[in-house]
Protein backbone atom coordinates (compact mmCIF):
# COMPACT_ATOMS: atom_id res chain seq x y z
CA UNK A 1 0.00 0.00 0.00
CA UNK A 2 1.33 3.42 -0.97
CA UNK A 3 -1.10 5.77 0.64
CA UNK A 4 -3.86 5.26 3.15
CA UNK A 5 -6.73 7.54 4.06
CA UNK A 6 -8.14 6.77 7.49
CA UNK A 7 -11.60 8.17 8.20
CA UNK A 8 -10.73 11.44 6.47
CA UNK A 9 -13.18 14.31 6.69
CA UNK A 10 -13.05 17.87 5.42
CA UNK A 11 -15.29 20.79 6.26
CA UNK A 12 -15.12 24.29 4.87
CA UNK A 13 -15.53 27.15 7.22
CA UNK A 14 -17.67 29.92 5.73
CA UNK A 15 -16.39 33.11 7.36
CA UNK A 16 -19.40 35.20 6.39
CA UNK A 17 -22.00 33.04 8.12
CA UNK A 18 -19.78 31.21 10.59
CA UNK A 19 -21.09 27.93 9.18
CA UNK A 20 -19.12 24.73 8.77
CA UNK A 21 -20.03 23.04 5.54
CA UNK A 22 -18.96 19.39 5.35
CA UNK A 23 -17.30 18.49 2.05
CA UNK A 24 -16.00 15.00 2.78
CA UNK A 25 -16.94 12.47 5.42
CA UNK A 26 -15.49 9.17 6.62
CA UNK A 27 -13.23 8.47 3.65
CA UNK A 28 -11.22 5.33 4.26
CA UNK A 29 -9.27 4.21 1.24
CA UNK A 30 -5.98 2.48 0.43
CA UNK A 31 -4.08 3.25 -2.74
CA UNK A 32 -2.22 0.19 -3.98
CA UNK A 33 1.00 0.35 -6.01
CA UNK A 34 0.54 0.37 -9.75
CA UNK A 35 -3.22 0.75 -9.81
CA UNK A 36 -5.26 3.16 -11.93
CA UNK A 37 -7.69 4.36 -9.31
CA UNK A 38 -10.67 6.40 -10.43
CA UNK A 39 -12.49 8.79 -8.13
CA UNK A 40 -15.90 9.16 -9.75
CA UNK A 41 -18.73 11.34 -8.52
CA UNK A 42 -21.13 14.15 -9.33
CA UNK A 43 -19.98 17.76 -9.34
CA UNK A 44 -19.48 19.14 -5.86
CA UNK A 45 -18.97 15.74 -4.24
CA UNK A 46 -15.56 16.74 -2.92
CA UNK A 47 -13.50 14.45 -5.15
CA UNK A 48 -11.12 17.26 -6.11
CA UNK A 49 -10.78 18.19 -2.44
CA UNK A 50 -9.90 14.59 -1.68
CA UNK A 51 -7.20 14.74 -4.34
CA UNK A 52 -5.79 17.95 -2.85
CA UNK A 53 -5.65 16.23 0.53
CA UNK A 54 -3.70 13.35 -1.01
CA UNK A 55 -1.36 15.90 -2.58
CA UNK A 56 -0.82 17.58 0.78
CA UNK A 57 -2.18 20.86 -0.62
CA UNK A 58 -5.11 20.74 1.79
CA UNK A 59 -5.11 19.41 5.34
CA UNK A 60 -7.95 17.10 6.36
CA UNK A 61 -10.25 18.44 9.09
CA UNK A 62 -10.42 15.02 10.69
CA UNK A 63 -8.89 11.59 10.19
CA UNK A 64 -5.41 10.87 8.91
CA UNK A 65 -3.44 10.37 5.75
CA UNK A 66 -0.58 7.89 5.87
CA UNK A 67 2.27 7.09 3.53
CA UNK A 68 3.32 3.68 4.89
CA UNK A 69 6.14 3.15 2.41
CA UNK A 70 7.48 6.71 2.46
CA UNK A 71 11.25 6.64 2.62
CA UNK A 72 11.76 10.15 3.88
CA UNK A 73 12.71 13.16 1.77
CA UNK A 74 10.82 13.47 -1.49
CA UNK A 75 7.13 13.94 -1.89
CA UNK A 76 5.32 10.86 -3.10
CA UNK A 77 2.74 12.61 -5.23
CA UNK A 78 2.60 15.01 -8.16
CA UNK A 79 -0.51 16.65 -9.46
CA UNK A 80 -1.83 17.21 -12.99
CA UNK A 81 -4.41 19.99 -13.01
CA UNK A 82 -7.45 20.34 -15.23
CA UNK A 83 -6.39 23.79 -16.37
CA UNK A 84 -2.81 22.55 -17.03
CA UNK A 85 -1.30 25.15 -14.67
CA UNK A 86 1.76 25.57 -16.88
CA UNK A 87 3.99 28.58 -16.22
CA UNK A 88 3.35 30.86 -19.24
CA UNK A 89 6.83 32.43 -18.98
CA UNK A 90 8.65 29.11 -19.16
CA UNK A 91 9.33 27.07 -22.26
CA UNK A 92 8.20 23.47 -22.40
CA UNK A 93 11.64 22.33 -21.28
CA UNK A 94 11.78 24.78 -18.37
CA UNK A 95 8.26 23.88 -17.30
CA UNK A 96 9.09 20.19 -17.18
CA UNK A 97 12.37 20.89 -15.36
CA UNK A 98 10.69 23.07 -12.71
CA UNK A 99 10.33 20.36 -10.05
CA UNK A 100 13.95 19.16 -10.20
CA UNK A 101 15.09 22.81 -10.43
CA UNK A 102 13.46 23.82 -7.13
CA UNK A 103 14.78 20.64 -5.57
CA UNK A 104 18.34 21.61 -6.48
CA UNK A 105 19.06 19.12 -9.27
CA UNK A 106 21.96 20.48 -11.40
CA UNK A 107 20.97 22.02 -14.72
CA UNK A 108 22.49 19.41 -17.01
CA UNK A 109 20.90 16.56 -15.12
CA UNK A 110 17.45 18.11 -14.84
CA UNK A 111 17.37 19.11 -18.49
CA UNK A 112 18.38 15.64 -19.51
CA UNK A 113 15.58 14.24 -17.39
CA UNK A 114 13.14 16.76 -18.83
CA UNK A 115 14.11 15.83 -22.39
CA UNK A 116 13.56 12.16 -21.65
CA UNK A 117 10.08 12.88 -20.32
CA UNK A 118 9.25 15.18 -23.24
CA UNK A 119 10.10 12.20 -25.45
CA UNK A 120 7.90 9.96 -23.33
CA UNK A 121 4.87 12.21 -23.84
CA UNK A 122 5.64 12.53 -27.57
CA UNK A 123 6.50 16.22 -27.58
CA UNK A 124 10.01 16.03 -28.99
CA UNK A 125 10.75 19.21 -30.96
CA UNK A 126 8.52 21.40 -28.79
CA UNK A 127 11.13 21.98 -26.06
CA UNK A 128 11.66 25.68 -26.78
CA UNK A 129 8.01 26.59 -27.29
CA UNK A 130 5.92 28.51 -24.82
CA UNK A 131 2.64 27.09 -23.45
CA UNK A 132 0.44 29.50 -25.41
CA UNK A 133 2.00 28.16 -28.60
CA UNK A 134 0.66 24.67 -27.87
CA UNK A 135 -2.76 23.07 -28.30
CA UNK A 136 -4.75 21.93 -25.26
CA UNK A 137 -3.71 18.32 -25.72
CA UNK A 138 -0.04 19.26 -26.00
CA UNK A 139 -0.29 21.43 -22.88
CA UNK A 140 -1.68 18.51 -20.92
CA UNK A 141 1.22 16.37 -22.15
CA UNK A 142 3.63 18.99 -20.83
CA UNK A 143 1.79 19.02 -17.49
CA UNK A 144 2.07 15.25 -17.34
CA UNK A 145 5.80 15.33 -18.12
CA UNK A 146 6.29 18.04 -15.50
CA UNK A 147 4.49 15.96 -12.88
CA UNK A 148 6.65 12.94 -13.76
CA UNK A 149 9.88 14.93 -13.49
CA UNK A 150 9.98 14.67 -9.69
CA UNK A 151 9.72 10.89 -10.09
CA UNK A 152 6.70 10.60 -7.77
CA UNK A 153 5.21 7.24 -6.90
CA UNK A 154 1.68 8.51 -7.32
CA UNK A 155 0.33 10.84 -9.99
CA UNK A 156 -2.82 12.70 -9.06
CA UNK A 157 -5.05 13.80 -11.93
CA UNK A 158 -7.79 16.38 -11.39
CA UNK A 159 -10.12 15.97 -14.39
CA UNK A 160 -7.15 16.45 -16.70
CA UNK A 161 -9.05 15.97 -19.96
CA UNK A 162 -12.20 17.91 -19.13
CA UNK A 163 -11.12 21.00 -21.06
CA UNK A 164 -10.25 19.11 -24.25
CA UNK A 165 -12.42 18.39 -27.28
CA UNK A 166 -13.80 14.87 -27.67
CA UNK A 167 -11.28 13.77 -30.32
CA UNK A 168 -8.25 14.94 -28.37
CA UNK A 169 -9.69 13.41 -25.22
CA UNK A 170 -9.85 9.97 -26.87
CA UNK A 171 -6.23 10.23 -27.97
CA UNK A 172 -5.11 11.45 -24.55
CA UNK A 173 -6.92 8.61 -22.80
CA UNK A 174 -4.87 6.11 -24.83
CA UNK A 175 -1.74 8.13 -24.12
CA UNK A 176 -2.40 8.08 -20.39
CA UNK A 177 -2.84 4.30 -20.49
CA UNK A 178 0.38 3.91 -22.44
CA UNK A 179 2.33 6.10 -20.03
CA UNK A 180 0.75 4.40 -17.02
CA UNK A 181 1.89 1.03 -18.41
CA UNK A 182 5.35 2.27 -19.44
CA UNK A 183 6.18 4.01 -16.17
CA UNK A 184 4.49 1.58 -13.78
CA UNK A 185 3.37 4.57 -11.69
CA UNK A 186 0.23 4.64 -9.61
CA UNK A 187 -2.47 6.89 -11.03
CA UNK A 188 -5.27 8.42 -8.98
CA UNK A 189 -7.69 10.02 -11.37
CA UNK A 190 -10.64 12.27 -10.62
CA UNK A 191 -13.40 12.44 -13.21
CA UNK A 192 -17.13 12.85 -13.50
CA UNK A 193 -17.18 10.92 -16.76
CA UNK A 194 -18.48 7.36 -16.51
CA UNK A 195 -17.01 6.49 -19.87
CA UNK A 196 -13.58 7.64 -18.82
CA UNK A 197 -13.83 5.66 -15.59
CA UNK A 198 -14.74 2.47 -17.45
CA UNK A 199 -12.09 2.93 -20.14
CA UNK A 200 -9.21 3.75 -17.80
CA UNK A 201 -9.63 2.41 -14.30
CA UNK A 202 -8.46 -0.73 -12.57
CA UNK A 203 -10.63 0.30 -9.65
CA UNK A 204 -13.46 2.78 -9.47
CA UNK A 205 -14.40 4.59 -6.28
CA UNK A 206 -17.89 5.98 -6.66
CA UNK A 207 -18.64 8.88 -4.37
CA UNK A 208 -21.93 10.24 -3.06
CA UNK A 209 -23.18 13.75 -3.67
CA UNK A 210 -21.83 16.31 -1.19
CA UNK A 211 -20.79 15.79 1.51
CA UNK A 212 -18.76 13.15 -0.30
CA UNK A 213 -18.63 9.64 1.09
CA UNK A 214 -17.60 6.45 -0.61
CA UNK A 215 -20.72 4.85 -2.05
CA UNK A 216 -19.22 1.87 -3.83
CA UNK A 217 -15.83 0.52 -4.88
CA UNK A 218 -15.73 -1.47 -8.12
CA UNK A 219 -12.77 -3.58 -9.15
CA UNK A 220 -12.47 -3.48 -12.93
CA UNK A 221 -10.79 -6.54 -14.38
CA UNK A 222 -11.94 -6.08 -17.97
CA UNK A 223 -9.15 -6.78 -20.49
CA UNK A 224 -7.62 -3.97 -22.50
CA UNK A 225 -8.09 -2.39 -24.93
CA UNK A 226 -11.57 -1.66 -23.71
CA UNK A 227 -14.41 -0.48 -25.89
CA UNK A 228 -17.47 1.30 -24.61
CA UNK A 229 -19.58 -0.80 -26.99
CA UNK A 230 -18.29 -4.10 -25.59
CA UNK A 231 -20.83 -6.17 -23.69
CA UNK A 232 -19.00 -6.26 -20.35
CA UNK A 233 -18.10 -2.59 -20.59
CA UNK A 234 -21.70 -1.65 -21.37
CA UNK A 235 -22.95 -3.67 -18.39
CA UNK A 236 -20.52 -1.92 -16.05
CA UNK A 237 -21.44 1.41 -17.56
CA UNK A 238 -25.13 0.75 -16.94
CA UNK A 239 -24.53 -0.28 -13.35
CA UNK A 240 -22.41 2.78 -12.61
CA UNK A 241 -24.85 5.00 -14.46
CA UNK A 242 -27.70 3.89 -12.20
CA UNK A 243 -25.63 4.47 -9.08
CA UNK A 244 -24.31 7.84 -10.24
CA UNK A 245 -27.82 8.81 -11.36
CA UNK A 246 -29.10 8.42 -7.80
CA UNK A 247 -26.39 10.77 -6.58
CA UNK A 248 -27.00 13.36 -9.26
CA UNK A 249 -30.68 13.30 -8.29
CA UNK A 250 -29.75 13.78 -4.65
CA UNK A 251 -27.37 16.59 -5.53
CA UNK A 252 -30.07 18.41 -7.47
CA UNK A 253 -32.69 17.83 -4.76
CA UNK A 254 -30.56 19.22 -1.97
CA UNK B 1 5.09 50.34 -47.23
CA UNK B 2 1.38 49.72 -47.09
CA UNK B 3 -1.36 52.14 -48.10
CA UNK B 4 -1.89 52.84 -44.42
CA UNK B 5 1.76 53.89 -44.05
CA UNK B 6 1.48 56.22 -47.04
CA UNK B 7 -1.58 57.90 -45.62
CA UNK B 8 0.14 58.41 -42.28
CA UNK B 9 3.18 59.93 -43.97
CA UNK B 10 0.99 62.14 -46.13
CA UNK B 11 -0.88 63.38 -43.07
CA UNK B 12 2.30 64.46 -41.29
CA UNK B 13 4.08 65.87 -44.34
CA UNK B 14 0.97 67.68 -45.56
CA UNK B 15 0.31 69.40 -42.26
CA UNK B 16 3.95 70.44 -41.80
CA UNK B 17 4.06 71.77 -45.35
CA UNK B 18 0.84 73.77 -44.94
CA UNK B 19 2.10 75.14 -41.65
CA UNK B 20 5.44 76.18 -43.22
CA UNK B 21 3.67 77.88 -46.12
CA UNK B 22 1.13 79.66 -43.92
CA UNK B 23 3.91 81.16 -41.82
CA UNK B 24 6.15 82.06 -44.75
CA UNK B 25 3.32 83.81 -46.60
CA UNK B 26 2.65 85.87 -43.49
CA UNK B 27 -0.77 84.45 -42.68
CA UNK B 28 0.40 83.24 -39.29
CA UNK B 29 2.48 85.34 -36.94
CA UNK B 30 5.67 83.38 -36.18
CA UNK B 31 5.57 84.86 -32.69
CA UNK B 32 2.65 82.50 -32.02
CA UNK B 33 3.57 79.68 -34.32
CA UNK B 34 7.10 79.58 -35.75
CA UNK B 35 7.54 77.64 -38.96
CA UNK B 36 8.72 74.03 -38.72
CA UNK B 37 11.96 74.71 -40.58
CA UNK B 38 12.86 77.63 -38.33
CA UNK B 39 12.25 75.44 -35.25
CA UNK B 40 14.47 72.80 -36.80
CA UNK B 41 17.11 75.45 -37.47
CA UNK B 42 16.96 76.65 -33.87
CA UNK B 43 17.32 73.06 -32.67
CA UNK B 44 20.38 72.61 -34.81
CA UNK B 45 22.00 75.86 -33.54
CA UNK B 46 21.31 74.97 -29.92
CA UNK B 47 22.67 71.49 -30.44
CA UNK B 48 25.89 72.86 -31.97
CA UNK B 49 26.31 75.39 -29.23
CA UNK B 50 25.87 72.62 -26.66
CA UNK B 51 22.98 74.41 -24.99
CA UNK B 52 20.37 71.80 -25.88
CA UNK B 53 22.48 68.69 -25.13
CA UNK B 54 23.39 70.18 -21.77
CA UNK B 55 19.75 70.91 -20.90
CA UNK B 56 18.82 67.38 -21.92
CA UNK B 57 21.63 65.90 -19.80
CA UNK B 58 20.58 67.87 -16.74
CA UNK B 59 16.94 66.85 -17.10
CA UNK B 60 17.73 63.25 -17.96
CA UNK B 61 19.88 62.98 -14.86
CA UNK B 62 16.90 64.03 -12.72
CA UNK B 63 14.47 61.83 -14.62
CA UNK B 64 16.68 58.75 -14.48
CA UNK B 65 17.48 59.03 -10.81
CA UNK B 66 13.87 59.65 -9.88
CA UNK B 67 12.69 56.87 -12.17
CA UNK B 68 15.18 54.31 -10.90
CA UNK B 69 14.60 55.02 -7.20
CA UNK B 70 10.85 55.24 -7.59
CA UNK B 71 10.48 52.10 -9.67
CA UNK B 72 12.82 50.05 -7.47
CA UNK B 73 10.84 50.89 -4.35
CA UNK B 74 7.56 50.46 -6.24
CA UNK B 75 8.43 47.01 -7.59
CA UNK B 76 9.78 45.69 -4.28
CA UNK B 77 6.87 47.03 -2.21
CA UNK B 78 4.37 45.94 -4.84
CA UNK B 79 5.67 42.37 -4.94
CA UNK B 80 5.78 42.15 -1.16
CA UNK B 81 2.31 43.64 -0.76
CA UNK B 82 0.94 41.33 -3.43
CA UNK B 83 2.48 38.26 -1.84
CA UNK B 84 2.26 39.00 1.89
CA UNK B 85 -1.09 39.96 3.33
CA UNK B 86 0.09 42.07 6.27
CA UNK B 87 2.40 44.17 4.09
CA UNK B 88 -0.58 44.96 1.91
CA UNK B 89 -2.65 45.90 4.97
CA UNK B 90 0.06 48.31 6.12
CA UNK B 91 0.43 49.90 2.67
CA UNK B 92 -3.16 50.03 1.48
CA UNK B 93 -4.37 53.12 3.37
CA UNK B 94 -1.28 55.08 2.30
CA UNK B 95 -1.69 54.13 -1.32
CA UNK B 96 -5.35 55.07 -1.17
CA UNK B 97 -4.49 58.42 0.40
CA UNK B 98 -1.46 59.46 -1.66
CA UNK B 99 -2.20 57.88 -5.04
CA UNK B 100 -4.91 60.41 -6.02
CA UNK B 101 -2.79 63.45 -5.08
CA UNK B 102 -1.19 65.02 -8.16
CA UNK B 103 2.48 64.52 -7.32
CA UNK B 104 3.31 68.00 -8.62
CA UNK B 105 1.32 69.31 -5.65
CA UNK B 106 3.89 67.72 -3.36
CA UNK B 107 6.80 69.56 -4.99
CA UNK B 108 6.53 72.67 -2.79
CA UNK B 109 6.70 70.46 0.30
CA UNK B 110 9.70 68.61 -1.05
CA UNK B 111 11.45 71.95 -1.79
CA UNK B 112 10.79 72.91 1.79
CA UNK B 113 12.26 69.65 3.07
CA UNK B 114 15.03 68.93 0.59
CA UNK B 115 15.99 72.38 -0.65
CA UNK B 116 15.83 74.00 -4.06
CA UNK B 117 18.43 71.80 -5.73
CA UNK B 118 18.26 68.43 -7.43
CA UNK B 119 17.08 66.33 -4.45
CA UNK B 120 13.60 67.85 -4.22
CA UNK B 121 13.09 67.40 -7.97
CA UNK B 122 14.32 63.81 -7.90
CA UNK B 123 12.11 62.98 -4.92
CA UNK B 124 9.04 64.44 -6.63
CA UNK B 125 9.72 62.35 -9.73
CA UNK B 126 10.49 59.26 -7.64
CA UNK B 127 7.22 59.55 -5.70
CA UNK B 128 5.23 60.00 -8.91
CA UNK B 129 6.85 56.95 -10.47
CA UNK B 130 6.66 54.91 -7.26
CA UNK B 131 2.89 54.93 -6.92
CA UNK B 132 2.22 54.05 -10.55
CA UNK B 133 4.69 51.17 -10.43
CA UNK B 134 3.48 50.03 -7.01
CA UNK B 135 -0.19 49.93 -7.96
CA UNK B 136 0.50 48.11 -11.22
CA UNK B 137 2.87 45.62 -9.60
CA UNK B 138 0.28 44.77 -6.93
CA UNK B 139 -2.38 44.33 -9.59
CA UNK B 140 0.00 42.07 -11.50
CA UNK B 141 0.62 39.85 -8.48
CA UNK B 142 -3.10 39.62 -7.74
CA UNK B 143 -3.78 38.65 -11.35
CA UNK B 144 -1.55 35.57 -11.15
CA UNK B 145 -3.67 32.46 -11.50
CA UNK B 146 -3.74 30.81 -8.03
CA UNK B 147 -3.45 27.38 -9.62
CA UNK B 148 0.11 28.32 -10.67
CA UNK B 149 1.03 28.91 -7.03
CA UNK B 150 -0.56 25.60 -6.15
CA UNK B 151 1.33 23.80 -8.90
CA UNK B 152 4.63 25.34 -7.78
CA UNK B 153 3.95 24.26 -4.21
CA UNK B 154 3.02 20.78 -5.38
CA UNK B 155 6.27 20.51 -7.32
CA UNK B 156 8.23 21.30 -4.17
CA UNK B 157 8.96 25.03 -4.41
CA UNK B 158 9.64 26.87 -1.15
CA UNK B 159 8.01 30.21 -0.36
CA UNK B 160 11.14 32.06 -1.46
CA UNK B 161 11.29 30.06 -4.69
CA UNK B 162 7.62 30.74 -5.38
CA UNK B 163 8.33 34.45 -4.89
CA UNK B 164 11.26 34.51 -7.33
CA UNK B 165 10.13 31.90 -9.85
CA UNK B 166 6.36 32.43 -9.97
CA UNK B 167 5.28 35.75 -8.48
CA UNK B 168 8.01 37.88 -10.03
CA UNK B 169 7.75 36.59 -13.61
CA UNK B 170 3.96 36.41 -13.29
CA UNK B 171 3.77 40.08 -12.38
CA UNK B 172 6.40 41.22 -14.91
CA UNK B 173 4.01 42.25 -17.70
CA UNK B 174 2.08 44.48 -15.27
CA UNK B 175 5.34 45.82 -13.86
CA UNK B 176 6.23 46.98 -17.36
CA UNK B 177 2.85 48.66 -17.72
CA UNK B 178 3.67 50.53 -14.51
CA UNK B 179 7.14 51.43 -15.76
CA UNK B 180 5.79 52.84 -19.02
CA UNK B 181 3.21 54.95 -17.20
CA UNK B 182 5.92 55.94 -14.70
CA UNK B 183 8.26 57.10 -17.46
CA UNK B 184 5.56 59.38 -18.83
CA UNK B 185 4.90 60.71 -15.34
CA UNK B 186 8.63 61.33 -14.84
CA UNK B 187 8.76 63.56 -17.93
CA UNK B 188 5.70 65.52 -16.80
CA UNK B 189 7.17 66.02 -13.35
CA UNK B 190 10.65 67.01 -14.53
CA UNK B 191 9.10 69.80 -16.57
CA UNK B 192 7.01 71.04 -13.67
CA UNK B 193 9.89 70.92 -11.20
CA UNK B 194 12.16 72.80 -13.61
CA UNK B 195 9.84 75.77 -13.94
CA UNK B 196 10.79 77.10 -10.52
CA UNK B 197 14.03 77.56 -8.69
CA UNK B 198 16.45 76.20 -11.21
CA UNK B 199 18.93 77.45 -13.75
CA UNK B 200 19.29 74.39 -15.95
CA UNK B 201 17.34 71.68 -17.67
CA UNK B 202 14.97 71.27 -20.56
CA UNK B 203 11.99 72.52 -18.58
CA UNK B 204 13.96 75.61 -17.55
CA UNK B 205 15.02 76.22 -21.15
CA UNK B 206 11.42 75.99 -22.34
CA UNK B 207 9.99 78.17 -19.57
CA UNK B 208 12.65 80.82 -19.88
CA UNK B 209 12.07 81.00 -23.63
CA UNK B 210 8.37 81.45 -22.96
CA UNK B 211 9.02 84.31 -20.56
CA UNK B 212 11.16 85.99 -23.23
CA UNK B 213 8.41 85.35 -25.80
CA UNK B 214 10.95 83.31 -27.78
CA UNK B 215 8.39 80.92 -29.26
CA UNK B 216 10.97 79.16 -31.46
CA UNK B 217 12.85 78.00 -28.40
CA UNK B 218 9.62 77.04 -26.67
CA UNK B 219 8.98 74.76 -29.61
CA UNK B 220 12.49 73.37 -29.41
CA UNK B 221 11.75 72.38 -25.81
CA UNK B 222 8.37 70.87 -26.70
CA UNK B 223 9.78 68.85 -29.58
CA UNK B 224 12.73 67.64 -27.50
CA UNK B 225 10.38 66.52 -24.71
CA UNK B 226 8.41 64.65 -27.34
CA UNK B 227 11.53 62.94 -28.62
CA UNK B 228 12.50 61.96 -25.07
CA UNK B 229 9.04 60.48 -24.56
CA UNK B 230 9.31 58.45 -27.74
CA UNK B 231 12.81 57.28 -26.80
CA UNK B 232 11.82 56.10 -23.31
CA UNK B 233 8.76 54.25 -24.59
CA UNK B 234 10.90 52.62 -27.23
CA UNK B 235 13.60 51.64 -24.72
CA UNK B 236 11.10 50.14 -22.29
CA UNK B 237 9.41 48.22 -25.09
CA UNK B 238 12.78 46.79 -26.06
CA UNK B 239 13.54 45.85 -22.47
CA UNK B 240 10.15 44.18 -22.16
CA UNK B 241 10.69 42.23 -25.35
CA UNK B 242 13.98 40.90 -24.01
CA UNK B 243 12.73 40.04 -20.51
CA UNK B 244 9.21 38.83 -21.40
CA UNK B 245 9.61 36.88 -24.64
CA UNK B 246 6.46 34.89 -23.91
CA UNK B 247 4.35 38.06 -24.17
CA UNK B 248 5.79 39.26 -27.45
CA UNK B 249 5.14 35.98 -29.15
CA UNK B 250 1.49 36.03 -28.25
CA UNK B 251 0.99 39.42 -29.85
Amino acid sequence: MLLALRDVGKAWHIARTGERVPALQAITLDVAPGEFLILLGPSGCGKSTLLQIMAGLEAPSSGAIEFPTATGGGKLTSMVFQEYALFPWRTVLANVAFGPEVRGVPRREREERARRLIDLVNLRGAETRYPHELSGGMRQRVALARALANDPQILLFDEPLAALDAQTRRVMQDELLRIWAETGKTFVYVTHSLQEAVLLGTRIVLMTAGPGRIKRVEEVTLPRPRHLTGRAEAALLDRLDALLGEEVQRAMAS
Amino acid sequence: MTASHWRQLASVAGLLLAWQILVQTGRINPLFLPAPLSVLGAMWEMTRSGELPWAVMVSLNRVLQGFVYGSLVGVVLGLLAGAVRWVEDLLDPWVAAVYPIPKSALFPLFMLWFGLGNPSKIVTIAVGVLFLVLVNTMAGVHAINPVLLKAARDLGASRAQIFVKVILPGALPSIFTGLRLGAGMALILVFITEIEATKAGLGFLLWEAFQLMDTRHVFVGVVTFGLLGVATTWLLKGLERVTCPWIQRSN
